[in-house]
């Protein structure tokens, strides 16, 4: 039998509750012996998924076989035209069926999906085209290595900027590299690390006046955005935001101790 | 090229392989993820005008998820039911990246297929928030949109999945620290 508390835990766990509610479910778990052995199991089992998986991409044939549909799909004038499927798959076995119950389940999905609008700023465009382009075959990375002192000199002949750079493997986020882009009239740094299936790119480049643009996410990235001195920071993923934030919050504390090494982290925000 | 197509390659595209990857832990089989993922980005394509907002991969999944619950139902009624959780060697090779790390041993290998084998032995409805929460990196919101049930729902088999999963491979994993983080 499950402590009453335990959905509450699970969801503390998740980075579901507000500050409020995570306070007294963390009260709460230093109490009840058993919350807190769910807290250990649940991160046991995160970190078997998330380490010990590795996961598959797509294959090239299938993303070809996509792109061909895609191309007959789109030389159809009338889009509802089935008799062209024929062509791209010897048995559509279910395609009859399909297009009343995907069609209903596309409505129902869009009113759940809309949020902010999104509000136009070239350098997010900028942001999430560079993140998209260099999850493409061979654009990645430039520099491969999970070693910063590999990384961090690499930048110093190929960007205008020094950004912070460390491999934290054990807190999930591991570095795989570092990559240069030209970006906002210059040549940024970016840092490429591997969180579970998702990779996340870590910009910097030389700040100007123009304030940093508020966290936010478009076409299904988050973009999370800090400043250390006068270099600005954006971290592009499609993790979960606390995931995002997770890292961000190490890259700050690790910027905050290279920039006033006396200061304790917590002293600066 | 035209301009909705465009505007498709650049926003739905780079969700393949988030897709394929769900797929792949839908399916019983990597031909049926195949066929599912490419039906499902021609679905998509189609109610690609009806899209509003920003979450394009939660999107792209549930209509992956429905084509996945379609064909299943083709199947069954055809009489065609696989055989429940077969795993031959190919079957669990396929689900391993082509390209493995370096450092991966065949230690990690033996964790890896350990660990699949109970995450593809769970219940679909469990299996399927768990990989979205802890694979997909989801939130309940997300996860309660794709599967199409209330975020209650999802806390409690969230829940379940976990304990099952735990019941099942931490228990195995006894006794070998390697396994146990």
């Amino acid at each position: 039998m499950r402590c009453a508390e335990s959905l509450r835990v699970q969801a503390y766990f998740d980075g579901e509750l507000e500050a409020f509610s995570a306070t007294k479910s963390e009260r709460h778990s230093e109490r009840c012996a058993e919350c807190r052995a769910l807290l250990r199991e649940l991160g046991q089992v995160r970190s078997a998924l998330r380490l010990d998986l590795t996961f598959a991409s797509a294959p090239p044939a299938l993303r070809a076989r996509i792109l061909g549909a895609l191309d007959g799909e789109s030389a159809i004038e009338s889009p509802r035209r089935v008799s062209r499927l024929k062509s791209w798959r010897p048995q559509p076995f279910w395609k009859g069926a399909m297009s009343g119950i995907a069609g209903s389940a596309v409505a129902a999905g869009i009113a759940f999906f809309v949020m902010a609008p999104s509000f136009t700023n070239p350098v997010l465009d900028d942001l999430v085209g560079a993140h998209v382009r260099s999850l493409m075959p061979d654009h990645l990375i430039d520099v491969v290595s999970t070693d910063k002192h590999t990384v961090k000199p690499w930048f110093a002949g190929h960007t205008d900027v020094s950004p912070v750079v460390s491999d934290f493997d054990l807190q999930g986020y591991r570095l795989i590299g570092g990559r240069a882009d030209y970006f906002e009239h210059q040549r940024a740094a970016v840092v490429v690390y591997q969180h579970g299936a998702h990779v996340v790119n870590v910009f910097s480049w030389a700040g100007d006046q123009h304030g940093l643009p508020r966290n936010t996410t478009r076409n299904g990235y988050h973009l999370a955005f800090w400043k250390v001195d006068n270099l600005m920071y954006c971290a592009v993923s499609d993790t979960a935001w606390d995931e995002l934030l997770g890292l961000v919050r190490l890259l700050q504390e690790l910027g905050a101790r290279d920039l006033h090494p006396r200061l304790r982290p917590a002293a600066l925000d | 090229m035209d301009d909705r197509r465009q505007r498709f390659d650049a926003l739905v595209m780079p969700h393949l392989d988030a897709a394929y990857r769900f797929a792949r832990w839908l399916s019983r089989s990597p031909d049926d993820a195949d066929d599912v993922v490419q039906e499902a980005f021609l679905r998509a394509f189609r109610g690609f005008d009806s899209l509003r907002g920003s979450n394009v991969r939660a999107w792209l999944l549930t209509i992956v998820r429905n084509c996945h619950l379609t064909a299943l139902k083709q199947q069954q009624r055809r009489g065609f039911v696989p055989l429940p959780e077969e795993h031959d060697a190919d079957d669990g090779e396929a689900m391993i990246a082509t390209t493995p790390a370096p450092e991966s041993t065949s230690l990690r290998r033996d964790e890896e297929r350990t660990l699949e084998r109970f995450l593809s032995a769970l219940r679909e409805e469990h299996r399927e928030v768990l990989v979205l929460r802890e694979l997909e990196e989801m939130d309940y919101r997300e996860i309660a949109a794709v599967t199409n049930v209330p975020i209650g729902t999802v806390m409690s088999r969230l829940a379940r999945a976990r304990a099952a999963l735990k019941a099942g491979w931490l228990k195995e994993a006894d006794g070998e620290p390697h396994a146990v983080r």
